[in-house]
């Protein structure tokens, strides 16, 4: 355990000290020396960020509820706290127990965002961790990953033990009873390593070499121990009604970035928009019944105490059973004042009767996401959305009251046209004009509309994980050209970091040479990439310079459909072949349709939705 | 019907803020099903008010909140089911049924602390004493105050020494932090936070206070009526 008078005295110190002291509602505390296995399970951001991710809470959960088990929980320390704790030589250190970290047995990290990897290593070097898994010996904790980054792995492959490909509920047991088992006779972590990674979806990097050719791409990448598998297939639940589902989660005492009850109501997405690494990998949709969710909630609300119910999934309007549901919560709850919230309103399936239920409590902002300016260019990333359904749903919500609409785009989409980026202003002032067309006295409200474009990076494992990113300079000069547009102070327009998004891009689609260009990265003072604040490019370019990485062989260079990619050892159960069909469809802008309508083949083998929809 | 509850907060969670702690209650509320009344209008809000609000990093024995209730519940039934709920270290002590009464806020007038500090002059606490009380024996101390004077801030001397009552020098604890207890006025009428007490006895005394380094711990709130001191429970 760590010095508590030196806690004391740098939690004095500190903006927000509660980030770092634990002891929530449903948190565990556990006798450390009582339990066979010790799991630290780091989320490599700020506390705030960290307990809004869902993924988290079910893990906590799903381990803790085995009795031989302990999972405490660390967070990245926010820099005034990180330079506190070097000053006083605090080690990094758990919520729970307030235990080194490096004396855990296993220290696992989720992946959520490329930009967190500095942080990863800043965690490390904060637990007196070697950053490379061969730097480390059997004395330390055996360092794993998992989450939808660690479907390209590769870029962080130095540094872990091992990966879990998929659904981290699925196989985290396992992984610990392998470990407590060993343990009972001698534990060598290089013969827990060889066992673990014979486990479906385990995936071991030091085990596996990788070659290359003379311009730079993957010529082989082959396992060099026996009895390994060449493809790592992803592991996934089958069915949701019976996983494992925590009936309580953690409630922060500090506000968090959702700061109520999240509901998972399902996984995957049948949209197939071809952007969207997340409607892939998550592959095949399988919900839950609205009983159990009924069941759900019921203990979450008496566990908690939150105020919000938030249906949370991909796409939550596309639940087969939404109005049910969403009617079933609300005379369940209105009386004790307790809402219900949506996510992600799809402005297709936007449900009126759905918003109805919703707003009998509390009316949240509007926000939706056309991702593209024009029809051909939603046509190419196959977002099934009409301009008539923006109208539809906007002069619905301007009658209902609302008035501040957010609507989300991304520049640098595959074949886009000057003409697409204009788009963006076009349907910004088309919503702006549905609300003061209408008459006088019917205009309720402050009215703004908001028009968001985030800069395209092009994910592993989507139809367009081979096209080339747009250069720095190309992204700018599209938002200048809407930015220069819009002359509305009714009409806002704002923008995400192009500078960000090409490292994410770098990262996203990296191999395993890049492992040295993050540690010198780290080296030169990166942390906190994801925030603009934090985020250092000057810094960035000298640590690809100064490791002789090209960035544009990573991000601008549009890849063949034969090159090996760096991630293509990784089975997700979609098909490679599908997901060049989706691309030459995209160039063609031919759309492809929702998998509840027809099958399309996509190669998930037990898809509950194929048929069921024919 | 109005509960006056007196409730505790300690050990790491007096790392906690005010508002936070107002959700902490507000969510028990909810989870405990206390039927308690909420505010009219577009966005609702629970009907309670925490007194005199502790500042962050500081523990206390005795906090007082008042609640308004839409119905009569049993008080004892009250205190189990909140602390049920409620962390180890933020508890319920005690709870009375009010029919009605001034709020809790306008009365409170004192608090009584609990400071824990170390200074150079440990090895004769006797000396240390006696300055003190040289010290109060002022009738005027100073510090200086930033006040908002319309919108800028102002500094300005403000005589605190009305605003200190009874002050006890006890020992040293078991880590040779001096231990000294002090009522300060608190409220609207008068304010005197423990660490501006501290800077000032630092300051006249010459202590050589770590002042990174002080522990504080609020032991009681008292309310005061024509020179009556109460406890408002």
């Amino acid at each position: 355990m760590i010095d508590k008078l030196k806690l004391d005295k740098v939690l004095m110190k500190v903006e927000k000290p509660a980030r770092y002291i634990g002891m929530e509602k449903n948190s565990y505390k556990k006798d450390l020396d009582k339990v066979d296995v010790k799991f630290a399970f780091s989320f490599p951001d700020v506390y705030e960020v960290g307990m809004s991710h869902l993924g988290m809470q079910i893990i906590y959960n799903l381990i803790n509820n085995e009795e031989n088990y302990a999972c405490e929980r660390v967070f990245a320390p926010w820099t005034d706290m990180e330079e506190q704790m070097r000053k006083e030589g605090i080690p990094l250190f758990t919520l729970e127990s307030k235990e080194e970290v490096r004396n855990f047995d296993f220290l696992g990290f989720t992946l959520q965002y490329e930009m967190s990897y500095t942080n990863i290593l800043n965690m490390l070097n904060l637990s007196n961790i070697p950053f490379k898994s061969k730097d480390r010996d059997d004395s330390f904790p055996i360092i794993i990953a998992g989450g939808p980054c660690a479907y390209n792995p590769e870029p962080l492959a130095d540094f872990f033990d091992l990966f879990v490909i998929g659904e981290g509920e699925e196989v985290i047991l396992e992984l610990l009873e392998l470990y407590k088992n060993m343990k009972k006779t001698c534990l060598n972590k290089e013969e827990y390593l060889r066992q673990a990674a014979k486990i479906e979806g385990i995936y071991v990097p030091r085990f596996y070499d990788v070659t290359y050719n003379d311009n730079g791409t993957i010529k082989e990448m082959f396992p060099i121990v026996e009895g390994i598998p060449k493809v790592i297939n992803k592991r996934m639940i089958r069915n949701l009604d019976t996983m494992y589902t925590p009936e309580k989660i953690l409630v922060p005492y500090i506000e968090t970035v959702h700061d109520r009850i999240a509901m998972e109501i399902f996984r995957g997405c049948t949209r197939g928009c071809r952007f969207c690494q997340a409607g892939i990998i998550y592959r095949p949709i399988r919900e839950k019944s609205v009983d159990r969710l009924m069941d759900i909630a019921d203990k979450l609300v008496e566990n908690t105490g939150y105020e919000t119910i938030s249906l949370t999934s991909l796409s939550s309007c596309d639940y087969s059973n939404l109005l049910l549901l969403t009617k079933q919560l609300m005379e369940r709850y209105e009386d004790r004042k307790i809402g219900v919230s949506l996510p992600s309103l799809r402005l297709d399936s936007f449900s009126i009767d759905v918003l109805k239920e919703i707003e009998k409590v509390r009316k949240s902002g509007l926000t939706f996401a056309p991702e593209a300016g024009s029809q051909r260019l939603r046509d190419v990333i196959n977002k099934g959305v009409t301009e008539d359904d923006l109208v539809n749903a906007v002069t619905y919500a301007f009658k209902e009251g609302w008035s501040r609409i957010k609507l989300y785009f991304m520049i640098g989409l595959p074949t886009e046209t000057d003409e697409d980026v204009m788009g963006i202003k076009d349907l910004a002032y088309l919503v702006k004009d549905l609300f003061f067309n209408r008459p006088k006295e019917e205009r309720k409200g402050n009215f703004m509309v908001t028009a968001s474009a985030s800069c395209f990076v092009p994910k592993p494992f989507t139809p367009f994980q081979w096209f080339g990113q747009n250069t720095i300079d190309e992204f700018m000069r599209k938002i200048y050209l809407v930015k220069d547009s819009i002359k509305d102070n009714k009409v806002s327009f704002n923008y995400h970091d192009a500078d960000l998004s090409y490292m994410e891009a770098i990262f996203a689609r990296g191999d395993r040479r890049l492992s040295k260009l993050l540690i010198k990265a780290w080296e030169k003072g990166c942390k906190y990439d994801g925030w603009s604040e934090y985020f250092k490019y000057d810094k960035w370019l000298e640590a690809l310079e100064e490791t002789n990485i090209d960035g544009y062989f990573y991000a601008n260079r549009t890849r063949d459909f034969d090159e090996i990619l760096p991630w293509d050892f990784i089975n997700t159960g979609v098909s490679k072949e599908f997901l060049i069909r989706e691309y030459k469809n995209a160039i063609e802008g031919k759309t492809t349709n929702d998998c509840r309508e027809r099958c399309r083949g996509c190669g998930i083998d037990d898809c509950v939705m194929r048929g069921v929809f024919n | 019907m109005i509960i006056r509850a007196k409730f505790n907060k300690k050990n790491y969670l007096k790392y906690i803020s005010h508002l936070d702690l107002m959700r902490l209650f507000q969510r028990t509320f909810n989870s405990c099903r206390i039927p308690i009344k909420y505010s009219e209008g577009f966005n609702p809000h629970p009907k309670f008010s925490i007194a005199v609000p502790l500042s962050l990093g500081i523990e206390s024995e005795e906090e007082y909140m008042d609640i308004e209730l839409l119905e009569n519940i049993a008080i004892e039934d009250f205190i189990e089911r909140m602390n049920k709920a409620l962390p180890d270290d933020i508890q319920i002590i005690n709870a009375v049924i009010l029919d009605k009464s001034s709020s809790i806020s306008t009365i409170l007038k004192w608090a009584f602390y609990e400071i824990k500090f170390t200074h150079d002059q440990i090895n004769d606490l006797s000396i240390l004493e006696e300055k003190i009380n040289k010290w109060l024996s002022n009738e005027k101390i100073f510090i200086s105050k930033l006040k908002k004077k319309k919108r800028e801030k102002v500094e300005t001397e403000v005589n605190i020494r009305p605003l200190i009552g009874n002050v006890v020098l006890k020992g040293l604890d078991e880590n040779n932090y001096t231990i000294i207890n002090v009522l300060l006025g608190i409220g609207e009428s008068g304010n005197l936070k423990p660490v501006q007490f501290m800077e000032a006895l630092n300051r006249d005394l010459n202590l050589y206070v770590d002042m990174e380094l002080l522990l504080i711990k609020r032991l009681a709130l008292y309310a005061e009526e024509n020179g009556n001191i109460y406890s408002p429970l």
